[in-house]
């Protein structure tokens, strides 16, 4: 293998160092058919010298040996070796390969013909992908993909899109959909920039899922890189620029507003929101150089991409590289693939709580010290104005501009290939890769800040804060691949394999404070905190992961009946060292049938009429180890361990079985797919409430079932096809409800809105027999009395029954406020292209979803001791309300309708020349209208809870599923951006 | 364009210059200048966790009880009397109007702080039952039994009818409070190594000691538990045992050497003491230094819950009643959360000279750590200086920021944390005449027989004696000197009066005077929990 790979560097070196040398020039044509083939490859065999043909199909290549052998390919023909022997002139018909032209889909453990599949998979190429600035690989598929949820509330740069496939599928670890970059299982979709992205496949159902275990419940995402190509050296470079701006914000009070208001005037005018925010630019620069001889290929890219967020001093730099080599030796028996990618960003996370108290701080509030009404003793403050006394205040300009919030990631993955034939019907593939993942934040607020920094305490200012984790994944996999046909009008294909991934993780916690002074940044410096002599302030704590193990053994058969009936079957059966002995193994059995019934109706004007059935089961793991393991932690003292976790020695396997039906139809210019699918999720792993016998009150059980059933139709149509005018529209619509169908209680209420006041408030229900995501709460009448919402008889039984303790009472008067899930979801493409010009249009939306509007929650009532807070101040206030309390009056509506995407590109018409082959220019906005009535930043449903952190909580926010559709205070503010694209080709 | 050619390229030559010429060396890690700065040092003397024996995994699961905390058994004992209320601030303590049901007995079986009540004694019950599985000598084990029970006494108090579970593993049947009661008081007996306590008992062969330890159980902290539990044992089961009651508080009185602090025999230096303000005290004397931050080995604590800022967190009354900017007065690390407000009718309870109500209570302007008064710049009223005021305008939505004197009798020290060094007693001599007082009277249903102990308190309060004797009386004196110590709701339910109305509360129905059964532990029971009547 060493050596493989040393040639296959060396190839590459030779390539982009030298050229040949001997002189012979051979031109001539390479046509199919119908006329002239643009574009195909045509290379001296064994060597790196290549070229493609033109727009005329003509081609003219220096330097060929009189003994040599041209190589000719073009994709869907079969490639031709034509022997020089001393011709100048060689004119070349390639055939048509009908195999090749099949469209071929990745599936998991190898690939199939499109029209084969039985099961719900999509794949989208590069040209469909979404445009302008994208910088994670998921936001190329937003919206593209009938029931894959895509979204990233608010646009934090920092923070990774929440990915969801058909909602809910667990409740426990990988409610992500499972990602596989060129075969590699689990790999990170951080490491592969999207310009490396050739296509992503999507596999939606549990048939087309469970060849992967475990780890395909929530749905698979299959992405492919970019591999380099038979052919001369080509370079391709892609360059954007880009501007952001806020698009949307909750209104709040100006200064004047607000002290007609009520509110304490502190003698200024302050627009916070103009003090934290900027108008963000980023900048992306990707360069990749490709090529390859006849029998190795290769791709090499750098991207660099610097990206400023609309929160002051937020964004990150990033720079990534991959590289994909291919070669084949023995004869071209084996096929050796290595690839390996790196990624380093640098964040600068900044302070969310900037844009919140950006919005909720009181606007007549100088920002600096000196404008203050009163002495103040502006020193200790870093020169700015604080609201001392007060709780939960900060000035944000403040927060944003002395503290630092910094992070890292490291990412390194490489993975290596081979695939032998032992025969031509026979393969066997192995894959070995390892990834690690080192990220580290860190955090300083110094001796002047108020927020975090304790600017006020004189014993403890300043506050430095370290995190370190490193996460290594390894992965091996083998599998064989045996392809037979008989009778002649039946091909059977089988494939068999074992997997084992193991990963662990090590990682670490520090913070300290208690500085002498603003003389460094101390997080450099930790030896000078106080805490060293004041015991017990210092906070550190470590944790390394045992080996976490998942091994596998998987199998599967396809076979094709008269090329028009197609049958799958696959079983895994896997093994975790996450539960207990006796339940550490799980089968997962997957079947499936599709008929491509115009092959026997012979329908005229239809192209294909093709139906399947699918049903795979897949299981999930639970969200973390040693959950079958008594754990206890130090009561306080570290004197003594005391019980903090109860063990499931029981714990068993979480399963989902999901059955899926699909048609579809292609007629002319329309295509359309149909899914309807049910999925059930039984025995699912959730920490749970149990009778407290043994000095536990919760333990991770199999608690309970449900099932969702959705629908997914994508219907696309091309209005207009002709030469210099193209229009082609498409249509995806997803709608899917999940009900709970069995759960250990008959219902709990869940969900705190947080301090200040509205502790213990449970906003979500969760109950069996009800669909996920119900907002529970208290009814608004519309109606104040004396500075209170009066509140609904629910059930009308004259008693007034809101307190929390009597959410689930009888007599409580409590109600269902909305759902946290959309009803349905639409995505809607428009792509048109006019001689030279193309425009690209994409339409979003989510429909039937309610938001819990936080900020108003808290900030819109008149509160008067709330005086120095801004009020909120949106249609919907009412400025005799004089006190909080959570109602539906916080609950709205937040369908949405967006133009997400709306770009366009000139590709410029270059004469031939020695250097540039194509350019093209684009321009493009994304998230350019909102049509919502929803008052908060973003109408984006929110699908999993991030929970209430408390004042600068530090590290990762929650997930909960169970509680979508709260708006929290934490969320970050979307933006709208423009961008100017540039893309040559030498 | 031209122009704009040579504008680029001598920009960015400049751009170049700057960037890449830059040789400073910026150190991150090294400070560069000399300095010298005057921060106060603090030392902790909070008496720390208790020793560290086999015995304080246990012990430690005091305060994991709810103690002395925001949401447990503290807050649920104290918000349900007359002694105190969460009031709503507008937008702050709402909190889905828990607090407001506790305080108007409207909780339900869904209450967050009465699940958090059983969650944090059945957590501690199961740490007593596995060191009682492991091979403890006979004074621990008579040491875990009276653990337990304490334990036990408070879920028989709050709940009634809970299930006794003393080993691991074990789903006993839900017991009747009788039943719960007769297990209470058989372990303690069990420990004292006695079948009933009585004036003559003989306490020698007892596997529990006599050295005086507050963080461990000796025979009186024992029997003073025990007498905690025969006062209430008339509401427990119906069966008055107030003259067993009396008998174990006067063998502690008696035997146990322990001392009534007065302001002689009592002085310890003031831990709150502002260097700049003269009102302060130096020193603390007499009832005050019972309550006082480092008040470990105060002569009066019979058994008590350590609590230490740094090694032993849990008592968080600082943050819980003091006003955000109170902060200021003590210089706290953290910002208080200004919740707990103490009744007017209750702070009026106390006659003026008497010597807790100044230690009990903070009331009036609040002055800064310099002597400034403190400035609240959200006050509405035009009104900016703090000053706390015995009256509240309402218990919700809008009550008044700085209405209700606040919690004091667990004093505050300069510098704290939001956990305080203040250990919270569980045995203390002053009940003990209380309760010898009481079980007296109640014994032979004459009032009068209460006299001398109360008046044995009352002059260490620096107040006249009382020449009579009513229950009412002795309960508004017992109030007095027992506030904070979540013993406000047993009075009440004891003396009838539980169910009477008071401020911003009308009349409850008799069946609240025990809590509900929470219902998450029921809802996971599988039927074998089943509510209180009433609920």
């Amino acid at each position: 293998m060493k050596i493989t790979l040393l040639r296959s560097l060396l190839v590459i070196g030779a390539f982009l160092c030298f050229g040949s040398t001997q002189a012979q020039e051979v031109s001539g044509s390479v046509r199919d058919a119908n006329g002239p083939l643009p574009g195909a490859s045509v290379v001296v065999k064994g060597t790196t010298n290549g070229t493609q043909t033109d727009f005329d199909g003509l081609f003219a290549l220096n330097n060929v040996a009189d003994d040599a052998t041209l190589v000719i390919s073009y994709i869907g023909y079969k490639t031709v070796e034509v022997a020089v022997a001393g011709k100048t002139t060689i004119d070349v018909t390639l055939e048509e390969d009908a195999e090749a032209l099949q469209e071929v889909v990745v599936t998991g453990y190898g690939s199939q013909a499109k029209k084969e599949i039985t099961s719900s998979i999509t794949k989208v190429g590069e040209e469909e992908f979404n445009k302008g600035v994208v910088n994670t690989a998921a936001n190329l598929l937003q919206g593209k993909v009938a029931g894959l949820t895509i979204y990233n509330k608010g646009g934090n740069p920092n923070v990774d899109p929440v990915v969801r496939l058909r909602g809910i599928s667990t409740v426990g670890a990988n409610s992500s959909p499972l990602v596989v970059i060129d075969g590699v299982v689990g790999a990170s979709l951080n490491n592969v920039d999207p310009n490396d992205i050739e296509s992503i496949t999507v596999l939606k159902d549990g048939s087309a899922a469970a060849i992967y275990g475990t780890r395909g419940s929530s749905g698979v995402i299959l992405v492919t890189t970019k591999s380099g190509k038979v052919g001369a050296v080509k370079v391709e470079y892609n360059g954007q620029l880009a501007v952001s701006s806020r698009a949307h914000l909750l209104p709040v009070m100006s200064a004047d507003e607000f002290v007609a208001a009520g509110g304490v005037d502190l003698g200024s005018k302050t627009d916070w929101l103009d003090e934290v925010t900027i108008n963000g630019s980023s900048k992306i620069n990707n360069v990749a150089v490709s090529g390859g001889d006849g029998n190795s290929t290769y791709r090499v890219s750098g991207n660099f991409r610097e990206e400023q967020g609309i929160l002051y001093n937020s964004g990150f730099k990033q720079y990534n590289t991959r590289a994909n080599v291919s070669t084949r030796t023995f004869n071209d028996k084996l096929r050796i693939d290595f690839d390996a990618s790196y990624t380093k960003r640098n964040s600068n996370f900044s302070f969310n709580e900037g844009l919140r108290y950006g919005l909720l701080y009181n606007p007549t509030a100088p920002i600096y010290a000196v404008d203050s009404p009163f002495p103040f003793d502006g020193a200790s403050y870093g020169g700015y104005f604080e609201t001392l006394g007060l709780f939960d205040s900060f000035n944000p300009v403040s927060i944003v501009k002395q503290s630092t919030n910094l992070g890292t990631r490291d990412e390194f993955v490489y993975s290596a290939n081979f695939n032998y034939d032992i025969l031509d019907n026979w393969d066997v593939n192995v894959l070995f890769s390892q990834q690690t993942s080192k990220s580290n934040a860190k955090g300083y607020s110094p001796t002047t800040a108020l927020y975090l920094g304790n600017a006020t305490s004189p014993i403890r200012k300043g506050l430095a804060q370290l995190y370190s984790e490193e996460r290594n994944f390894k992965l091996f996999e083998a599998y064989t691949t045996y392809n037979t046909n008989f009778a002649q009008r039946v091909n059977l294909s089988v494939t068999a394999g074992y997997s084992w991934q193991q990963q662990n993780q090590f990682n670490y916690f520090l913070s300290a404070g208690g500085f002498p002074n603003n003389a460094l940044q101390y997080v450099n410096a930790l030896q000078w905190s106080s805490d060293l002599d004041n015991a017990g302030f210092a906070n550190y704590n470590s944790n390394e992961w045992p080996d976490d193990r998942i091994i596998a053994y998987f199998a599967r058969a396809s076979a094709t009946f008269d090329d028009a009936i197609f049958f799958n079957a696959s079983v895994r059966r896997e093994g975790s060292s996450r539960f207990g002995v006796d339940n550490k193994w799980g089968t997962f059995p997957a079947v499936g049938v599709g008929a491509d019934l115009n092959h026997y109706l012979k329908l005229t004007n239809v192209d294909l009429l093709k139906v399947r059935l699918g049903y795979g089961v897949t299981g999930a793991l639970p969200p973390t180890f040693s959950l079958s393991q008594n754990q206890y932690v130090d009561n306080g003292s570290r004197l003594a361990a005391v019980p903090a976790f109860q063990a499931n020695p029981d714990l068993k396997w979480e399963e989902k079985a999901e059955t899926n039906f699909g048609i579809e139809f292609a007629s002319g210019r329309l295509n359309a797919t149909l899914d309807l699918y049910t999925r059930n999720v039984r025995d699912f792993i959730l920490a749970t409430t149990i009778e407290n016998l043994q000095g536990f009150d919760s333990q991770y059980q199999n608690a309970g079932r449900m099932q969702t059933n959705g629908m997914e139709l994508a219907v696309n149509y091309d209005v207009i096809k002709r030469d210099k005018i193209s229009y082609n529209t498409g249509i995806n619509f997803s709608t899917y409800s999940t009900v709970l169908k069995e759960f250990t209680t008959p219902q709990q209420v869940i969900a705190d809105l947080g301090s200040p006041g509205q502790n213990s408030t449970a906003m979500i229900r969760v109950a069996v027999g009800e669909k996920i995501g119900q907002i529970w709460g208290p009814v608004f009448t519309g109606e104040v009395v004396d500075g209170s919402q009066v509140l609904a008889d629910v059930n009308g039984d004259g008693v007034l029954n809101t307190g929390q303790d009597q959410a689930l009472a009888e007599d409580g008067d409590f109600a269902d406020l909305g759902s946290g899930i959309p009803d349905f979801e639409l995505g809607w493409t428009n792509q048109l292209s006019i001689g030279k010009f193309d425009v690209n249009a994409f339409f979003r939306g989510a429909f039937g979803h309610s938001l819990i509007n936080t900020f108003r929650a808290f900030y819109e009532p008149r509160v008067g001791s709330q005086g120095s807070y801004n009020f909120v101040n949106t249609k919907y206030a009412n400025p005799e309300i004089t006190n909080a309390q959570y109602s539906s009056l916080y609950v709205e509506k937040a369908d949405f309708f967006r133009l997400d995407n709306l770009s366009i590109g000139y590709t410029f018409d270059i004469k031939e020349n020695k250097y540039i082959k194509g350019v093209r220019l684009t321009a493009s906005g994304q998230n350019l209208f909102t049509i919502t009535s929803y008052t908060g930043a973003d109408p984006e449903p929110q699908l999993v809870d991030i929970g209430e952190t408390g004042i600068g909580a530090f590290g990762a926010l929650g997930s909960n599923p169970l509680a979508p559709g709260i708006d929290r205070r934490n969320n970050y503010f979307a933006a709208r951006t423009f961008t100017l694209g540039l893309n040559l080709n030498f | 364009m031209k122009n704009i050619l040579k504008a680029t390229i001598i920009s960015s030559g400049l751009l170049f210059a700057a960037s890449c010429t830059n040789l400073d060396e910026d150190l991150q890690g090294s400070v560069t200048q000399p300095f010298t700065v005057d921060i106060p040092q603090t030392s902790f003397e909070g008496g720390g966790p208790g020793p560290a024996d086999a015995l304080s995994a246990a012990f430690g699961k005091l305060r994991d009880a709810g103690s002395a905390n925001h949401g447990g058994y503290w807050s649920v004992q104290s918000v349900s009397s007359d002694e105190m209320a969460v009031t709503q601030k507008g937008g702050d303590w709402y909190d889905g109007g828990i607090w407001i049901d506790m305080h108007r007995h409207t909780y339900g079986p869904s209450s967050g702080p009465v699940n958090d009540t059983w969650n944090g004694q059945y957590s501690a019950i199961a740490v007593c039952n596995d060191l009682l599985a492991t091979n403890l000598d006979a004074n621990q084990e008579s040491q875990i039994r009276v653990l337990r029970a304490l334990f036990y006494y408070r879920l028989l108090d709050v709940y009634g009818r809970v299930k006794v579970v003393t080993a691991a593993g074990q789903n006993p049947a839900q017991s009747t409070r009788a039943q719960v009661f007769a297990f209470v008081e058989s372990e303690l007996l069990g420990a004292l190594g006695v079948a009933a306590v009585t004036p003559s008992m003989d306490l020698s062969t007892s596997p529990l000691g006599t050295g005086k330890n507050s963080y461990r159980v000796n025979q009186f902290a024992a029997l003073g538990l025990l007498a905690q539990l025969y006062l209430n044992a008339e509401v427990y089961t119906g069966t008055a045992r107030y003259a067993e009651a009396a008998n174990a508080a006067s063998y502690v009185i008696d035997q146990g050497g322990y001392i009534l602090c007065d302001d002689a025999s009592c002085i310890a230096p003031n831990p709150g003491k502002r260097p700049a303000v003269d009102s302060d005290p130096e020193n603390l004397t007499g009832y005050a230094t019972v309550f006082a931050p480092h008040n470990q080995n105060n002569p009066e604590i019979i058994w008590s819950v350590a609590y230490d800022g740094v090694s032993a967190g849990g008592m968080n009354f600082n943050m819980m009643t003091l006003h955000y900017a109170s902060q200021f007065t003590w210089n706290f690390s953290d910002q208080p959360w200004n919740g707990y407000s103490v009744l007017e009718d209750f702070y009026n309870s106390y006659e003026s000279g008497d010597a807790r109500k100044a230690i009990n209570f903070l009331e009036g302007p609040q002055l800064d750590y310099n002597g400034s008064a403190i400035i609240d710049y959200a006050a509405t009223d035009g009104n900016l200086e703090i000053s706390y005021v015995p009256p509240i305008n309402e218990l919700e939505p809008n009550a008044n920021r700085v209405g209700g004197v606040r919690l004091n009798k667990f004093s505050y020290r300069l510098f704290g944390r939001p956990e305080m060094d203040n250990d919270m007693p569980l045995v203390r001599l002053g009940e003990m005449y209380l309760i010898r007082a009481e079980g007296l009277a109640r014994a032979a249903g004459d009032w009068s027989l209460a006299i001398p102990d109360v008046n044995t308190i009352r002059a260490r309060a620096n107040v006249s004696g009382m020449s009579t004797m009513t229950a009412d009386s002795f309960f508004d004196e017992r109030g007095r000197e027992m506030f904070m110590e979540s013993t406000r709701r047993q009075d009440l339910i004891r003396f009838g009066k539980y169910d009477d109305p008071w401020w911003e509360k009308t009349n409850s129905d008799p069946y609240r005077s025990v809590f509900p059964i929470p219902q998450p532990q029921i809802d996971a029971s599988s039927g074998t929990l089943t509510q209180n009547p009433g609920y």
